[in-house]
């Protein structure tokens, strides 16, 4: 079964100094894989510098997005975890997980993000996840095993 | 009344409010409540038409003043026990 974050999307112990760097590396990967250019990386930092820290929607976890715009060339996710959790000075830092999303309009990418919501929903998935020491274990995780 | 109208909000509309709506529409159904659910950004989320907006408690800051509906602050969007506990509070309140 095809994962529902391709694995060239996921990425496990990346080192990021702080919450902005955290979100270049996550959209970085999604530029890497032709998805996204700079400009909507650098969108989604100035989301959270303009609207504060409410990406952090749950205890360790942050869904880094920002506006549909022609920075997305198509919709796509990424998946990184961090070495090192980083502060958002948001309720529920720290932060050790980054769902990158890449939207084109509202819709389109609904399917695939709620297929993601649905696992990391799941009892446990978000511990299990952070803890991941490879890709292949992330998309194990995803994939429902 | 009429069906219920649920804004989940969150900056763009199209990242982390869609995470609340699914948790608001797995509420409703396992509580058998007819609602229709969908996202919203923070920027015309006061314009939409809507009976309740549901939201994070830092973008529910900005919107306080202006909101014309009742305003509901989720603090951990997939917090299924707040969730549920917000959304059947609110529910109670249209008896």
């Amino acid at each position: 079964m095809e994962s529902i974050i391709a694995t060239r999307n996921m990425r496990v112990g990346l080192e990021a100094g702080d919450w902005r760097e955290a979100i270049r590396l996550a959209g970085g990967v999604l530029e890497e894989s032709g998805s996204i250019t700079r400009e909507y990386t650098e969108s989604m930092v100035t989301a959270v510098e303009e609207l504060g820290p409410y990406i952090v929607i749950m205890p360790g976890f942050a869904i880094a997005h920002a506006a549909p715009s022609p920075a997305v060339l198509r919709e796509d996710l990424a998946l990184v975890t961090l070495a090192h959790p980083v502060s958002f000075g948001s309720p529920n830092d720290p932060v050790e997980l980054i769902l990158c999303v890449a939207c084109v309009d509202r819709e389109s990418h609904v399917r695939a993000l709620q297929a993601v919501a649905e696992v990391l929903c799941g009892d446990g998935v978000m511990e299990r996840l952070a803890k991941a020491s490879d890709v292949e274990e992330l998309a194990r995780i995803l994939s429902g095993e | 009344m009429g069906e219920i109208k649920i804004q989940a909000v969150c900056g763009f509309g199209c990242g982390s409010s869609l995470f609340l709506r699914i948790k608001i529409d797995n509420v409703l159904s396992a509580h058998g409540l007819k609602a229709r659910t969908f996202c919203g950004d923070v920027g015309t989320c006061c314009s939409a038409d809507c009976d309740v907006i549901f939201i994070s408690a830092e973008l529910g800051e900005r919107i306080k003043d202006r909101a014309k509906v009742p305003i509901v602050i989720i603090n951990n969007f997939m917090d299924d026990k707040e969730v549920s506990e917000k959304v059947l509070a609110y529910f109670d309140t249209l008896k």
